[in-house]
């Protein structure tokens, strides 16, 4: 479970996080919803204890080493090949190193495992990320903007590999500005514009709420209804 | 300790494939040995350790400050630390694998040296310790610079301009007895007297290294207790 309640955020006179309050509950795939600025990064930073808030509270009932995360920057040590990468972190969590070689397949870039990282492609180096995300089997898994510029075939692998981890029991929180995304990946999504969650709840029951289930439901159009912002 | 020898193979591994850095540890040994070979050996009024000592000091300030520091301002820099530090790594261990790599590798450095020169076995041991000693100062100082400055290109800009003087400094003190009172307070001058003059008594250059290290550890530990490991 992840919990936030209340939380503000100020830089230095911006408030880029006012009364933040919501829960991913576990075994779920929890999606925030914005668009560039409103301050996604920010909450996962605040959550994960790489920042500090300036008031409210949050929980995670993980310990660091059941945490796995994926953030734009993704840390890779570029000189070294993929699988060494890999086996550091398998390292650190005392696991046997095999388990590098089954993340590296579960992202398919077993093809890739002795390539250094810096001759891959932006694609390829994401679904690493992925993979150093998932190597401890994390209880608890942040992903900021998981499939941003990927086509849709890699993005569609790394969905099905999301939705594998929430039915091993993990609790998935990812960003996106990809109202698709959303629909068809998230259990309950939140909707965050400049700071504010403006709604929140199960994806298909927030567009019936606001009538905009025309053929699918459109989130993109609910945003635009509560917001009068675009989200791409 | 499991995360501290996780991050020992990592940064063993990245050395070897960083040739930038690994030139900056062949070069010294290998200038040394082709100027004992060509020069010292054939003029029979300089020693043949004579080269041997110069770089070695000159190694143990400018490769060491400059490499730790750069690795630790690059690891900064790309983010990569974080990821380590929200796995569960601890700053120290963090520190302890990365300065253990670079002591390691200035232990075969200094080793590479010491044959070269030609040491009677107790003069080796000499020479080894006074090397470790010196590593283990500049890579305290190294690390302060990697965790104070803001990226990578700062450590090299800071970096290298104070491994260039405690580097080249003992060669300047050789000309100027002003320079050589003021660097004799400094760790690779010391080095320099100790590795050049097997008759010198130990207890005084040893105790001011001993200093230095002390004051570079004060100067570590507020870098670390100001800046820490954040990006
Ligand atoms: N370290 C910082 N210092 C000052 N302002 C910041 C800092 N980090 C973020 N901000 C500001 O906070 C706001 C939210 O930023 P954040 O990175 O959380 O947005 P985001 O929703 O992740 O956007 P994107 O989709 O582009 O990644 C922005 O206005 C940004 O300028
Ligand atoms: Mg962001």
């Amino acid at each position: 479970m992840i919990q936030m309640t209340n939380v503000i955020k100020r830089f230095g006179s911006q408030t880029v996080l006012t009364d933040v309050s919501f829960t991913a509950h576990t075994s779920q795939i929890f999606g925030l919803l914005g668009p560039s600025g409103a301050g996604k990064t920010t909450i996962i930073n605040i959550l994960t204890n790489q920042l500090q808030a300036d008031g409210g509270s949050h929980t995670i009932d993980a310990a660091p080493f059941e945490t796995g995360l994926m953030l734009d920057e993704d840390g890779l040590y570029v000189r070294l090949s993929c699988l060494e990468n890999l086996n550091l972190f398998a390292d650190i969590y005392g696991l046997p190193r095999s388990r590098s070689k089954e993340v590296l397949e579960s992202v398919g870039l077993q093809d890739a495992a002795k390539k250094a990282v810096s001759a891959l492609s932006r694609g390829m180096r994401q679904r690493l990320a992925l993979a150093r995300a998932i190597i401890n089997e994390p209880k608890v898994l942040f992903l900021d903007e998981p499939t941003s510029g990927l086509d849709p075939t890699t993005a569609r692998g790394i969905h099905k590999l999301i939705n594998g981890l929430r039915e091993r029991g993990s609790t998935i929180f990812l960003t996106t500005h990809n109202m698709d995304e959303a629909v068809k990946l998230c259990d309950h999504v939140a909707l965050l514009h400049k700071g504010v969650i403006v709604e929140q709840g199960v994806p298909k029951e927030i567009c019936e709420r606001h009538n905009a289930i025309k053929t699918v439901p459109d989130l993109e159009a609910v945003f635009f209804k509560l917001t009068g912002a675009e989200l791409e | 300790m499991r995360s501290a020898k996780a991050i020992f193979i990592r940064q063993a591994t990245d050395l070897f494939k960083n040739r930038l850095v690994m030139v900056q540890y062949i070069i010294f040994p290998v200038v040394a040995f082709i100027f004992t070979e060509m020069v010292a050996k054939a003029d029979e009024s300089i020693p043949d350790y004579m080269f041997v000592s110069m770089f070695a000091a000159i190694f143990a300030g400018m490769t060491l400050v400059a490499t730790t520091a750069g690795v630790i301002a690059e690891d900064r820099e790309n983010k990569s630390l974080r990821f380590l530090i929200m796995a569960g790594v601890k700053p120290h261990e963090y520190l302890l694998g990365i300065g253990g790599v670079i002591l390691a590798a200035s232990f075969l450095v200094s080793l590479a040296f010491a044959l070269m020169g030609g040491f009677s076995a107790a003069n080796f041991a000499r020479f080894l310790t006074i090397m470790m000693l010196s590593s283990t100062a500049s890579i305290l100082l190294g690390a302060s610079i990697g965790m104070l400055v803001r990226n990578q290109q700062a450590a090299t800009a800071i970096g290298m301009p104070v491994a260039m003087i405690l580097g080249f400094g003992p060669m300047l003190a050789m000309f100027n007895t002003t320079v050589e009172k003021i660097f004799s307070f400094f760790y690779t001058q010391q080095l320099n007297v100790v590795a050049n003059d097997f008759t010198v008594d130990l207890t005084k250059p040893i105790t001011i290294v001993l200093v230095n290290i002390a004051f570079l550890l004060v100067l570590f530990t507020v870098a670390y207790r100001k800046k820490g490991l954040s990006a």
